[in-house]
């Protein structure tokens, strides 16, 4: 019975770390993706890599799961790409 | 690693899930995919579109309330604003467009609607 | 060789320790002037973005933060050489300045809030139910019925809004007069009533976490998400436009025309 509650809790533990730990990273994202010195125009950014750099960014968003995913394999993060 | 920033909330979960609605993550950037360009252009259309419609709407109701229209003129408003409700949300579920993507941010203006 | 910008500091001497790197390039300073561009070398390869090299952007500036005055750069701020980057230093350099003036010693601080907005709607839909405010028409027709029905959500929407504005205004009352600027995005979403941002002093931030407590502890169904101290991304304010032009100086640009015809450069060897 003690193992049983144990588990649980560890899993609620496991859980709200998680949960801070993407609350982290939104706050994050709300400032660094639009704020601060935003500088446009052709000398930034090469556009080759745009696409796969942006590709990036909306798998990161669209679940925790995914973001595991990609914590976990670094090269998993495989989405088709726009055709 | 020092990191004296903190970060505190009592509702994770609730905040996790309001901010994901409002981070549009993307830089907008014109993508190459025709479906794309065809839901871009048609986003814009009807955000002005339904600008106008709810700026009708308002100018009609007070009209209405201003008592300056017979009962035949309030009739035929109410019919075509019915109409232009419906269209409106007809197109929207053509393009699979939600209420709240038909906006437009004016940067330090804050939102068109 | 692509560089990676973190952000502006006020001051154009190197860094005394190296700070950690993203990916395996160092960190260092690219100065101008009497300022700097803080920067590491990104190579050719498109990386796979993780929240990781996110949160190690912000670890960056935020260390950065403990030496100098920074201005932080959009995340994925990217330079195709030097020369490009000293441009937009010089385009830029006059209102880098500025901020670096304004915002020394500064910090930021974000109060997101939450509130049950769909009751509040009831409770506005409840009292406009009673009230007997509804649009003076007779009800005997389709469209006329709808109009009526349109008035009743115009006015309980223009109702939530008043609240919302007045909801707002008692809580910035709290730290209106500890910050010295403040952004409000007001409802975001019908649920997130406020996302704030309020720019303070550094020696103030005790004096705005307690008022925060007193917010958090007064009467109210709201919930909230303080963070902070941040750098100050939602203080740096760019007066100047790029246009094309300005981007390249006009040297530069000469000879790449130059180039175009099949001229040599000007002052070639």
């Amino acid at each position: 019975m003690d193992r049983q509650i144990k588990t649980l809790q560890d899993k609620n533990s496991y859980l709200d770390i998680r949960k801070q730990e993407r609350v982290t990273l939104l706050e994050v994202l709300d400032r660094v993706l639009t704020k601060g010195v935003v500088i446009s125009g052709d000398i930034v950014i090469s556009v080759a890599d745009v696409d796969l750099v942006y590709l990036g960014l909306k798998v990161l968003l669209s679940s925790v799961e995914t973001m595991e995913r990609l914590r976990g394999a670094p090269m998993a993060g495989a989405q088709e790409e726009p055709t | 690693m020092t990191m004296n920033r903190i970060i505190e909330t009592d509702s994770q979960e609730a905040f996790i899930k309001e901010i994901e609605k409002v981070q549009d993550v993307l830089p907008k950037r014109i993508d190459a995919n025709p479906k794309n360009v065809e839901k871009g252009l048609a986003k814009l259309v009807l955000t002005l579109v339904e600008l106008i419609r709810k700026l009708l709407e308002k100018q009609a109701m007070r009209r209405i309330e201003g008592g300056s229209l017979s009962d035949e003129e309030i009739e035929r408003v109410g019919e075509t604003l019915m109409k232009l409700e419906n269209k409106m949300q007809e197109l929207k579920e053509i393009f699979g467009l939600k209420d709240e993507e038909l906006n437009l941010n004016l940067g330090p203006l804050g939102d068109l609607m | 060789m692509k560089i990676y910008a973190y952000g502006i500091i006020d001051s154009n001497s190197g860094m005394d320790e190296p700070l950690r790197e993203l990916g395996e390039a160092s960190v260092y300073n690219i100065p101008y002037r009497d300022i700097a561009v803080t920067v590491s070398e990104l190579n050719d390869e498109a990386k796979e973005i993780t929240d990781t090299y996110i949160l190690e952007h912000e670890r960056i500036v935020e260390r950065l933060m403990e030496g100098f005055t920074v201005l932080p750069m959009r995340f994925l701020t990217v330079f195709n050489t030097k020369k490009d980057l000293l441009s937009m230093a010089e385009f830029y350099y006059e209102d880098f300045k500025d901020n670096l003036v304004r915002l020394r010693n500064k910090v930021e601080f974000g109060i997101k809030i939450i509130w049950p907005q769909d009751t509040i709607k009831q409770r506005i839909i409840n009292a406009w139910n009673k009230s007997n405010h509804s649009l003076s028409i007779p009800a005997d027709s389709k469209a006329k019925s709808f109009l009526k029905e349109k008035f009743k959500q115009q006015q309980i929407e223009k109702e939530f809004q008043e609240e919302a504005n007045r909801c707002i205004a008692v809580v910035d009352d709290y730290f209106n007069k500890i910050a010295c600027e403040k952004k409000l995005k007001r409802l975001q979403t019908e649920n997130l009533l406020l996302n704030s941002s309020y720019l303070l002093e550094k020696q103030r931030q005790n004096d705005f976490k307690q008022a925060f407590e007193q917010l958090k502890s007064a009467p109210g169904d709201l919930k909230f998400l303080f963070s902070g101290p941040w750098p100050c991304y939602n203080f740096v304010t760019l007066t100047k436009k790029p246009s094309a032009v300005d981007y390249f100086n006009t040297e530069d640009m000469l000879n790449r025309l130059l180039a175009q015809q099949g001229l040599p450069e000007r002052n070639a060897v």
